[in-house]
């Protein structure tokens, strides 16, 4: 609606300006009613003529292309146009000067055919430049959502094979928790599958997501796992991307506590600092300097999707002290 | 037919223990939670099967088979899709995807023999890279020293042994491998072709194309022990 009315105020303010310039130039040498209804009737039939193009260039898609060869039928368009306009110029300012028009003069009438004819191809110029840099931008925000979906992670397979063989394992040795596990894998599934089209959830949706994935490692691991929350309140209805969390306490699983045999401790917490949300999850173990030169994918991918939502704003910082390794991720909020 | 389990999750290895009861003539020797344990427990028990993790604590499954000398019957049991394990190209005996199928265990079973117990080498684990193989000894055709290392090759393979060609000799079945010389070993099941060379001594043709010229003395060796 917003870019519907600036045409038409970019289509009256153009021609009208340029209209106006050509009466001011001319009205010394002709009669003013002449100058006026003839670049009164030309300012009309000039934004007529330029709609009626605008709608057949869409029609045919001729802007449509990155590739500035493509749109080489528009111009020609707007050049046949241009002819149109000149000779609604010439018929009438014979009209009006009852057949004594100075461009229906044979030393004249080329140029200024060929000159008016000109006219639209700069209007088509300058709706070209208009139409492909905003093609260029929507093009921009689609590559943008289509790599934030690839980078927002679904579920890892092995994950869920793991899980499937601890659960078939527990329905014989335990029944309520094969019964629970199984429920929460299917929040797990629902979270994967139908999530919302946002790029953002609210981090309380990401812990339950987090919580149920623990259970059901915890299952797995069975004492080497040991999960501690330690969540700020204000923080539940903070904005984060989705499978964040998950990502975080995957990779802290996967890289800190499954290599080691005894297991280890996981803590999962957020706060406000400095009008930021502030989530940490750390993990017993310690980085291999090959992991802290080449971070694992999770956590480059967790990078790349706060650079494209957050750009550099938004910051995941990864710590090894003490035999623990903490990653940390800050995300402005909007205050 | 004795089995070990090693897994380092509890409920995976009791959830193979309760599919391997329907299998009688399987006893479960043990259970093993990590590499370390396996490797004490392998050298204990000597099981003719062992069900392999792969993703486990401290050591991988290849990890594990790497630091055996002898390599058991081993069927990997594993969360990972056959194309992720593909990618490994180990010929174990078999692969378990988990959740374990009842079916797809007996075929697997169906495959084990009851293991030779003898001083002879059956199978070594080589890695080279992301690759690795478990080799059957008598489908390795030719063994090539290359310092404190040995070159074996099999198939269109030849990846290197971290063992010296004299330890691997010493497990080898003499009535199958043969010293060609200093540096060589190979395989009799596996000569195509014998041909007399200039110096005298013999060139040996295997099968796939490969030639080993040999020293007189060996030739004279080699000679003996075709013609027996």
């Amino acid at each position: 609606m917003k870019s519907r009315y600036a045409y038409w105020l970019c289509q009256v303010l153009g021609w009208g300006s340029y209209a106006l310039i050509g009466a001011l130039f001319v009205t010394q040498h002709a009669p003013a009613a002449r100058v006026a209804i003839g670049y009164g009737l030309y300012f009309l039939y000039s934004i007529a003529l330029t709609h009626w193009l605008r709608g057949y260039v869409r029609r045919h898609g001729w802007l449509e292309k990155p590739d500035r060869l493509h749109h080489l039928p528009a111009y020609l368009a707007a050049w046949a146009v241009g002819f149109v306009q000149a000779g609604l110029v010439i018929a009438v300012d014979s009209l009006l000067s009852r057949g004594h028009s100075e461009l229906w003069q044979p030393d004249v009438v080329g140029g200024a055919v060929f000159g008016i004819s000109m006219v639209p191809l700069g209007w088509m110029a300058v709706y070209d430049a208009v139409t492909s840099g905003r093609r260029a931008k929507e093009r921009e925000l689609a590559l943008r959502d289509a790599e934030l979906r690839a980078l927002e992670l679904q579920i890892n397979p092995h994950f869920l094979f793991n899980s499937l063989n601890s659960i078939r394992g527990l329905v014989i040795e335990n029944p309520p928790l094969a019964q629970d596990l199984i429920t929460r894998l299917a929040n797990i599934l629902r979270y994967n599958l139908h999530r919302d089209a946002g790029h953002t959830v609210p981090l309380d949706s990401e812990l339950e997501a987090a919580a149920d994935y623990l259970a059901l490692e915890s299952a797995r691991y069975e004492e080497r796992l040991r999960v501690h929350f330690a969540v700020a309140p204000e923080t539940r209805a903070m904005a984060i991307p989705p499978m964040l969390v998950q990502t975080l306490v995957e990779n802290a699983i996967k890289h800190g506590i499954a290599p080691l045999a005894e297991g280890g401790e996981l803590h999962v917490g957020s706060a406000v600092e400095d009008g930021s949300l502030v989530l940490r999850v750390q993990n017993s173990g310690s980085l291999a300097p090959a992991d802290a030169a080449r971070a694992p994918l999770g956590l480059n991918n967790i990078r790349e999707r706060l650079r494209i939502l957050y750009g550099s704003r938004a910051t995941l910082d990864l710590a090894n002290r003490e035999g623990r390794v903490t990653a940390t991720v800050r995300i402005p909020q909007k205050i | 037919m004795r089995a070990l389990i090693v897994d380092d999750e509890r409920l995976a290895r009791a959830e193979l223990a309760r599919l391997l009861a329907a299998h009688p003539d399987i006893e479960i020797a043990g259970e093993s939670r990590n590499g370390e344990e396996a490797l004490e427990q392998i050298a204990r028990l000597d099981p003719d099967l062992v069900f392999l993790d792969i993703q486990m604590p401290g050591m991988t499954g290849f990890d594990l088979l790497e630091r055996l000398e002898d390599v058991p019957q081993v069927i990997f049991t594993t969360a990972y899709n056959q194309y992720a394990l593909r990618a490994f190209e180990v010929n174990a005996l078999d692969y378990l995807l988990k959740p374990i199928a009842p079916a797809r265990l007996a075929q697997a079973l169906s495959r084990v023999r009851p293991r030779p117990r003898g001083a002879r080498l059956e199978q070594v684990f080589v890695r080279d890279g992301d690759r690795c193989w478990i080799v059957r000894v008598p489908d390795i055709f030719l063994l090539e020293s290359e310092g404190n290392y040995t070159r074996l090759y099999f198939a269109n393979e030849h990846p290197l042994i971290r063992r010296s060609l004299n330890a691997l000799e010493a497990q080898l079945d003499p009535a199958l491998f043969f010293r060609a010389g200093r540096k060589e070993i190979l395989n009799l099941k596996w000569i195509e072709k014998v041909n007399l060379a200039v110096s005298g001594g013999l060139t040996v043709i295997l099968r796939g194309g490969r030639t080993v010229e040999m020293s007189r003395r060996q030739s004279a060796r080699l000679r003996e022990v075709l013609s027996l």
